[in-house]
């Protein structure tokens, strides 16, 4: 379960590690309630009832939020063991969540090798494009789109998700295309992120995860600003549940693969 | 985990309660009274006219963890301090314009300022604006930055000269002669409290550490911080060891199990202090050495006042502060303790207040992962302004590092 801030995404795996389904709602104002919606689609969705899944591993800022979860580990650790089982390739991720964007740095095993995170603002992460999808009256989904339709990109300079509007509105005012705008939104969150990515050291294959990767227009910035190709699926979104999924299945298999630090998160907050 | 001794705390409390007394009673009793902050202090040579010293520093920290520091800091702000402004100075301007009142004291109104301002140049700013409030006189010393390469006898006499005229300026404000021998007397004992605690810094080298040399160390530092100089202090000290060599005897630590043993740079959020330390706790991480335990002297690193010269000693203690040591002497010190106390890894912890701490630490961290193989978290949040507490993202920063380093434990094993 990664419950994230703006998305509970759910990835259920068979015993042979078999993706069996998986789900997604909006997680909204009551986190727990999502968490349990969205198991709950994800079991019908693979024909099994709550109890027969043996081992739930929550992930996201909303982990502790899980109150059928047997353990918590963080979706830094998560991003990075899904992301090398989807692109076994995969030395840096980019994951530009709903509010804050991560760069990892994975090793040979998935493991954590380094990690950054955005400052404590939303500048640069999906709640910037949801702004500016906002203020042009667009929907979140198709601002990457439109964005590729550019033929002549503006800069956005403001990387602040507050006064990007106004920066936006201004350039409405002067009479210039909804396209070049969102050009230059998407080519400043990808900017804010390949210097996120310096700090880890930038190696090929970089796999982009999170629910930002599903805008191909951020791909295609983020790919022109990296002059490299970045893995993208359709389980992109995915990354950080199938992550946790991956923990759960090695917990059930193996016994305790992740025994202290799980129990040392689950003793901390009173055994959830 | 069996209860631990806990005897120097309480002993400090006390000395505490006795310094805030004499605060609140400096005035009626026409105690002279003189500012200093703590980095590289002089306080010796006004010791010895008899001047009682306030540091604005601690004053500040403990509305932080009195929890009264964001309205005194929104005070300073009400008339015209910036966000961006330390939240120290915001602090201190606060309880000004609240008449003084601090939660433990009646802060008395200074006869002197003495601006040290070793490695931090908000502090000329600091005590000119104090110096305007109160209409009292105000020190500068000039101390030259350590850039590398040692400390020239020239900075040593430079730093030497401004010291006597110093204690001329003091003299003069008491009416009364300077003496020499009450000089020497109170370096004497800022030496002898110096010796205990380098010697307990160091305990922190066994397995485990008796104490936690971040979290516990910052409490510890308070008497030398505060009475340095003081019989007091020194008995405090001798008091502590005995504490902490029972306590590594006994083979105990500050958590159930120490599983990480860490190096901390950087200043603690006051405000969030037992929180902070509860994020890390979870993890079973000790601190073995943090140089914000060192602000007030680099004592460890054999810089110690000494009688036989007293006035070239104090001299070199105000230079040889911590934050006025150049970016590469930092990094090499922090290496130095790494390797020392054996640790698994370097935690910064950067404030948004302290320029004069935090600029270099993006580097420091770079260094650290990339040249030096050491697995490094950086972590933000303020000494002083509750506002820059995000808890969910510290936690989710320090759960991802340390199950990180837990998992290479896991692999490599």
């Amino acid at each position: 379960m990664d419950v994230g801030s703006t998305a509970t995404k759910a990835v259920l795996l068979d015993m042979d590690g078999g993706v069996s389904a998986t789900a997604i709602s909006a997680t909204g104002a009551n986190v727990i309630a999502a968490a349990g919606r969205v198991f709950s689609e994800a079991c019908k969705g693979a024909g099994v009832e709550d109890h027969e899944v043996s081992y739930v591993i929550g992930t996201g800022y909303g982990r502790y939020k899980v109150p059928f979860g047997h353990a918590q580990v963080t979706e830094i650790s998560c991003h990075a063991k899904g992301a090398a089982s989807v692109f076994p390739g995969t030395k840096t991720i980019v994951d530009i969540g709903g509010q804050d964007t991560k760069a990892i740095k994975v090793g040979p095993g998935g493991e954590v090798v380094d990690f950054c995170m955005n400052d404590k603002c939303a500048a640069g992460t999906g709640r910037f494009l949801e702004a500016a999808a906002a203020v042009l009256d667009l929907k979140l989904s198709e601002i990457g789109d439109v964005s590729l339709r550019s033929t002549n990109p503006l800069k956005i300079t403001n990387v602040c998700t507050v006064f990007v509007e106004s920066e936006i509105i201004s350039h409405l005012a002067r009479g210039e295309k909804v396209e070049d705008i969102l050009r230059g939104v998407h080519n400043a969150i990808a900017g804010r992120s390949v210097a996120l990515l310096r700090r880890v050291g930038i190696d090929a294959e970089v796999t982009f995860t999170g629910g930002v990767s599903r805008n191909l227009g951020m791909v295609r910035a983020l790919e022109d600003r990296l002059a490299l190709k970045v893995n993208v699926s359709e389980m992109s979104q995915y990354v950080g549940a199938l992550g946790a999924a991956m923990f759960a299945l090695e917990r059930v298999k193996h016994g305790a693969p992740l025994p202290t630090a799980v129990r040392a998160v689950a003793d901390a907050h009173g055994g959830h | 985990m069996e209860k631990t001794e806990d005897r120097a705390k309480e002993m400090q409390k006390g000395m505490l309660a006795n310094y805030y007394d004499a605060l609140t009673q400096a005035e009626e009793r026409r105690t002279p009274v003189a500012y200093l902050f703590i980095p590289g202090n002089v306080v010796e040579v006004t010791s010895a006219l008899g001047f009682l010293p306030v540091y604005p520093e601690i004053n500040a920290l403990q509305c932080g963890i009195k929890k009264v520091a964001g309205d005194l800091i929104l005070a300073a702000e009400d008339i015209g301090y910036s966000s961006d402004v330390c939240g120290y100075v915001k602090n201190d301007i606060g309880l000004m314009l609240k008449d003084r009142r601090h939660p433990l004291a009646r802060i008395p109104k200074p006869d002197l300022l003495v601006c040290n301002y070793s490695g931090c140049n908000t502090f000329i700013k600091w005590f000119e604006a104090l110096a305007q409030f109160y209409g009292a006189e105000v020190y500068l010393l000039d101390i030259p930055y350590v850039r590398g390469g040692g400390v020239s006898p020239s900075d040593v006499d430079y730093v030497v000269a401004q010291l006597r005229e110093l204690a001329e300026v003091c003299a003069r404000i008491r009416g009364v002669p300077f003496e020499e021998a009450a000089l020497e007397r109170i370096v004497a004992q800022s030496r002898a409290a110096e010796d205990l605690w380098a010697q307990t810094l160091d305990l922190a080298t066994r397995r485990p550490t008796p104490f936690d040399a971040y979290f516990e160390a910052v409490f510890y530092m308070a008497p030398i911080n505060i009475l340095r100089g003081t019989p007091e202090c020194v008995e405090y000290y001798r008091a502590l060891l005995g504490e902490m060599q029972r306590r590594a005897e006994a083979g105990l630590g500050p958590v159930p199990e120490e599983r990480f043993r860490v190096v901390f740079e950087g200043p603690p959020p006051w405000p969030h202090f037992r929180a902070f330390w509860e994020l890390f706790k979870k993890w079973g991480v000790a601190a073995v050495s943090s140089t914000y335990s060192k602000v007030g002297g680099l004592y460890d690193q054999g810089i110690r006042h000494d009688p036989a010269r007293p006035w070239e000693s104090i001299a070199e203690y105000a230079i040889n502060c911590y934050t006025n040591w150049n970016w590469g002497m930092r990094s090499d010190l922090i290496r130095k303790y790494v390797e020392h106390f054996e640790a698994d890894a370097l935690v910064i912890h950067s404030v948004k207040s302290c320029r004069s701490f935090s600029v270099g630490q993006a580097d420091l961290r770079e260094e650290f992962i990339h040249e030096r193989g050491i697995p490094t978290l950086m972590v933000e949040s303020d000494l002083a302004d509750p506002r820059y507490f995000q808890e969910a993202q510290l936690r989710n920063r320090i759960d991802a590092f340390f199950e990180s380093l837990e998992h290479k434990r896991m692999v490599t094993a």
